[in-house]
């Protein structure tokens, strides 16, 4: 992600480009979650590896809340990226740990 | 036949990496220069941003101490780890062991009679003469045989109310029943009224001391304020309070009675002069809760002024003015940091119902209203009062105990605000500090699960947690105090 790829503010929208070589396709929805309550994202179809998203926001919104708003997008978008990287690697171990945990369980008895 | 190395995965996948494995974790921004990363037993550390990549990535040198706290804490292993994934299995199965219990806590709802007029009533009181609002005696033994049903070792009777002296014949017949009943079934039975003890007398006295039934109060701050957010006739709510505890300190025994106070805009300004009133009243506890969005106080408009951010400067300063009563010799603790600090640090968690995953509704708590209805917990009854009956289970003495235990009321809900499936929960890491709430979502966005970017579950969840993390990181002495409430 470079300055270039992020659009101006026009009252309304921010339009960016995302790399997703960079960045998973689930990342950039799962930040997109976390920031819903300032503004909304609207994902467009990928052109080979750049996704368009358009960053639109409430009516009277300025262009440094809106800004501000982007940048803790992309803030957020690291974090989540690192996170789903963390998931990946650990997702058999989680599963290993629950399934021991209960293992010993009488569950179905107690029922 | 197939052969069984299709279903297994090699136990190279789970063997650690020439340096280190990671084990499952979740991290977050504490504030500008730390992060928290946490796991799925509550163990937790902070680390900068340049650290937690270092961890990820595999580039933490294995003679640093952060190495050494992060294995100990179960966030890595390597070879030298003999059983981190056995002591995780073990840590996590006791924390979650409360689930297989199952409903502890039953509320019978005795009455919606009751003599006080408070503007905040989340259970829409009826006139003290409005008797048809009373539970009968048959759903009364109904509820109690619904109630033995749970597998749960120890079972809480709460009565409430309206107030739930105003029908104290059958309270005592409760009381006396279940202890009859309990010969058989052999559990380890509490009660508990909550009342606001205008209409306290030594029958009630003298039969709490006989069975050890304990009373929770409501006690809203200062005389002014307490009769202001309080209304009696006569204003005389406040005094007929004080002297309620004072009786059923002497009566009963000092521990038999706690107190609640129900925040308002009014009361988040003067949160100081509440928690003064409470030690001044020989209290050592105190709850710094948040208004629920039911009842009447959603109709007068209390839930929108008092908001997240004001309740959570309420409790940042109530919580330093507890410190301050603590470090001068008084011991004060605050309950609900207490139930944060209990998911921080025991080995069990919390037991309290409200803070669970999967929630506390139905399995944790049960709610038998006067009527015969059953609902999921307190605050679904009182959404039930605003015409919303989404956790309605059923009806004692038309559906039976199993129907309503595998409700789609209940189980939809339960399945579908699991935290560790919701979006954004699921990667939090005050997930194991938190928990679902279906019915806060379902009152304030008509959805069980909610969005989490608008909830102020969340956002009050998330700003508490970070307060006492950074109090507990940052400042020694809190640190000291805040732990002796554990």
């Amino acid at each position: 992600m470079n300055d270039e790829t992020i659009g101006a503010f026009d009252g309304r929208q921010i339009r960016v480009m995302i790399d997703l070589r960079s960045y998973r396709l689930s990342a950039v929805k799962k930040a997109g979650y976390r920031i819903a309550a300032r503004c909304t994202l609207i994902l467009g179809s990928p052109l080979e590896h750049d996704l368009p998203v358009t960053f639109t926001f409430k009516p009277g919104t300025d262009g440094s809340t809106a800004n501000e708003a982007v940048r803790a997008y992309f803030q957020e978008l690291l974090d989540q990226e690192l996170r789903e990287s963390v998931v990946e690697e650990t997702a058999p171990l989680r599963a290993l740990i629950l399934a021991q945990a209960f293992s010993r369980t009488d569950l179905i008895r107690r029922g | 036949m197939t052969p069984i190395r299709k279903h297994f995965r090699s136990s190279s996948e789970f063997a650690p990496a020439p340096h280190y494995r990671l084990l499952p974790l979740r991290f977050g921004r504490l504030d500008q220069r730390r992060y928290i990363v946490t796991n799925d037993v509550g163990e937790y550390v902070l680390l900068s941003r340049d650290e937690l990549s270092a961890l990820v990535e595999r580039r933490l040198p294995t003679d640093s101490e952060l190495y050494r706290a992060l294995k100990a804490r179960h966030f890595l292993f390597d070879e030298d780890s003999d059983c981190a994934l056995d002591l995780l299995a073990l840590k996590y199965r006791s924390r979650a062991d409360q689930v297989a219990n199952f409903t502890g806590l039953h509320i019978f709802v005795l009455t919606l009679r009751c003599d006080h007029s408070c503007r905040y009533c989340q259970v829409s009181r009826q006139l003290e003469s409005a008797t048809s609002f009373d539970m009968q005696q048959e759903h009364a033994e109904l509820a109690l045989e619904f109630m033995f049903r749970s597998p749960s070792p120890n079972l809480k009777l709460e009565f409430q109310g309206g107030e739930p002296l105003l029908n104290f014949k059958l309270l005592r017949w409760i009381v006396e029943r279940a202890l009859d009943l309990n010969r058989t079934h052999r559990r380890r039975l509490q009660f508990v009224i909550a009342s606001n003890l205008a209409n306290l007398n030594d029958d009630v006295l003298a039969f709490a001391r006989e069975h050890e039934i304990y009373f929770s109060t409501s006690l809203d701050g200062p005389q002014d304020l307490h009769d202001a957010q309080r209304p009696r006739p006569n204003r005389d709510g406040y005094e007929r309070t004080i002297r309620g505890i004072e009786r059923i300190r002497a009566a009963v025994g000092p521990s038999f009675v706690s107190a609640l106070m129900t925040p308002t805009q009014t009361s988040l300004g003067c949160v100081e002069q509440i928690i003064d009133e409470y030690v001044a009243r020989g209290f050592h506890s105190i709850f710094l809760r948040s208004l629920s969005p039911f009842g009447f106080a959603v109709r007068n408009r209390l839930t929108g002024g008092a908001s997240t951010d004001a309740w959570l400067a309420f409790y940042q300063r109530g919580l330093q003015r507890i410190l301050d009563v603590n470090y001068a010799g008084y011991p004060l603790r605050e309950e609900y940091s207490t139930i944060l600090l209990q998911k921080l640090f025991s080995p069990r968690g919390s037991n309290y119902v409200d803070l669970q995953s999967p929630a506390g509704i139905g399995i944790g708590a049960l709610v038998f209203n006067y009527d015969g209805s059953v609902y999921a917990s307190d605050e679904a009854r009182m959404l039930a009062e605003m015409n919303d009956h989404s956790f309605r289970l059923g009806r004692l003495g038309v559906d039976s105990y199993d129907a309503m235990m595998t409700s789609d009321a209940l189980l939809d809900p339960l399945a579908s605000t699991l935290l560790e499936s919701s979006p954004m929960c699921s990667d939090c890491p005050y997930l194991p500090f938190c928990g679902a709430d279906p019915v806060f979502h379902q009152a304030t966005q008509r959805d069980p699960m909610g969005h989490k970017a608008f909830s102020g579950f969340c956002a009050k969840q998330m700003g508490a947690i970070s307060h006492l993390l950074t109090r507990l990181e940052d400042d020694p002495h809190a640190r000291r105090v805040l732990q002796s409430w554990v």
